[in-house]
């Protein structure tokens, strides 16, 4: 081994690294945001009681799983370059739309394994279907489905580094930039490894954690 | 939209198909050789190895795949003093990147059989070692094979990858034939339906194997 190591590198280019920094975290909140918008529809719909909109959201999710996202974002960035959207903006299409079929997954899954007596329960109640919806069968299945969203989530996080494929300076990019300069490959890319493996626990415990009060509030009230 | 693109630039996207699927295979073996070794060490009794590949699975987990890649292809060359080419260096990290994702599936199958069957076999007379290649193994195999083969599907994906560090898959090839006849629309839709048609038929083989082999509960 006469490899020196030099880990200074990551310090000197602290700037560059905290502007990537902020980029991936951009990316991922925005792109996690559009892809619970994404899923939570096509989720519900997956379980409507019309047979079109349960095949057309079915179809939805196997399309946009069984395609890579390196080539949904291609899609945006370089099929649709006739629209010139930003490439930011195509990362972030890209992310909610791929992500938004694994979390339509999770909530149709979610919502199927409330108990068929809720929902009969609630509508023998008086309430409407929507209040039936809204009030009892969500909320419990937004309780089952936490760890699993916990677990799409980081995978977000950690799929946003493919932006930097289509050239939005976030954390991998820079690192390239920062080894393009000080050919300090090992150390740029490990550094970065240490942020998404920081950003990817802080959202996986906090989904997980507010999981749990939001259970324990319930526990409380029975 | 004129699909004549696709049709003058066939074999090139075939062959590009070709290693993506020749990719895809080897790390399917790989990984699954991979993943399997380190779920066995990571559930063994040895506190020390347990720890060491509780930690590599969980830095590799939470890293992302590009990451990896970056850091076999370009990273460890001044460290080791070997230079992999870009083909070498995709299927070696794959492989260190879905093993970990392995292992912990396979410490989900092993959680799922019964402790009595490993005392019932230990009690019987035979070696921790049979124990496991006889009785936890294939078990844990079969209760495995809905998660293996959702990795194995995302494993397909992942491998688009790969051309970023310069490996000639199958987006690799799409991309270099927009890059000479600039036509991205009609190139990355056909781009599109060939991963869709590939990763489509790869779950439908698992959702298979799964009525078939997986043990009924």
């Amino acid at each position: 081994m006469a490899y020196q190591f030099d880990w200074s590198v990551l310090w000197q280019y602290r700037g560059t690294l905290l502007q990537g920094f902020f980029y991936t975290l951009g990316l991922s909140l925005i792109g996690l945001c559009g892809a619970i918008a994404v899923g939570v529809i096509v989720g519900a719909g997956g379980t409507s009681a019309r047979r079109w909109l349960r095949a057309a959201c079915g179809g939805y999710v196997e399309v946009c799983r069984n395609i890579p996202l390196l080539v949904h974002m291609y899609f945006w960035y370089l099929g649709l370059s006739a629209l010139k959207l930003p490439s930011f903006w195509c990362a972030i299409l890209a992310l909610s739309i791929y992500s938004g079929a694994y979390v339509a997954e999770v909530v149709r899954a979610g919502i199927q394994s409330v108990p068929r007596g809720q929902e009969a329960a609630g509508l023998a109640s008086g309430l409407t279907r929507r209040q039936t919806l809204l009030y009892i069968v969500y909320p419990q299945a937004l309780r089952m489905v936490a760890p699993s969203m916990a677990g799409i989530f980081s995978q977000l996080i950690k799929d946003s580094s493919l932006a930097s494929v289509i050239s939005v300076a976030e954390l991998t990019f820079q690192a390239g930039a920062i080894e393009g300069t000080t050919f300090r490959t090992f150390e740029a890319y490990i550094g970065i490894s240490m942020a998404y493996l920081l950003i990817v626990t802080t959202i996986s415990q906090t989904t997980l954690f507010m999981s749990h009060r939001r259970a324990a509030d319930v526990g409380d009230r029975f | 939209m004129n699909f004549a693109v696709v049709w003058r630039n066939l074999p090139y996207l075939l062959q590009g198909l070709g290693v993506t699927l020749q990719t895809a295979a080897l790390v399917i073996l790989g990984g699954t050789v991979f993943g399997v070794a380190l779920g066995v060490v990571r559930t063994s009794r040895i506190p020390l190895l347990r720890q060491v590949a509780f930690a590599y699975i969980e830095a590799i987990r939470g890293t992302p795949l590009l990451v990896v890649l970056f850091v076999v292809y370009f990273g460890l060359p001044p460290i080791i003093g070997y230079k992999f080419t870009a083909y070498q260096a995709s299927v070696i990290g794959f492989i260190l990147f879905i093993g970990a994702y392995i292992a912990e599936d396979y410490r989900s199958g092993l959680a799922s059989v019964p402790r009595g069957q490993i005392e019932a076999g230990l009690a019987s007379g035979l070696t921790v070692g049979q124990v496991l290649c006889c009785i936890t193994l294939p078990q844990a195999i079969r209760r495995m094979i809905p998660t293996l083969f959702n990795q194995f599907v995302r494993l397909l994906k992942f491998t688009s990858v790969a051309s970023v560090i310069g490996v000639t898959e199958l987006t690799g090839a799409a991309l270099a034939v927009n890059a000479r006849e600039f036509q991205p629309l009609e190139i990355i839709l056909t781009l599109a339906v060939s991963y869709f048609v590939v990763c489509y038929a790869l779950s439908l083989v698992g959702r298979w194997l799964n009525t078939r082999y997986a043990i009924q509960t």
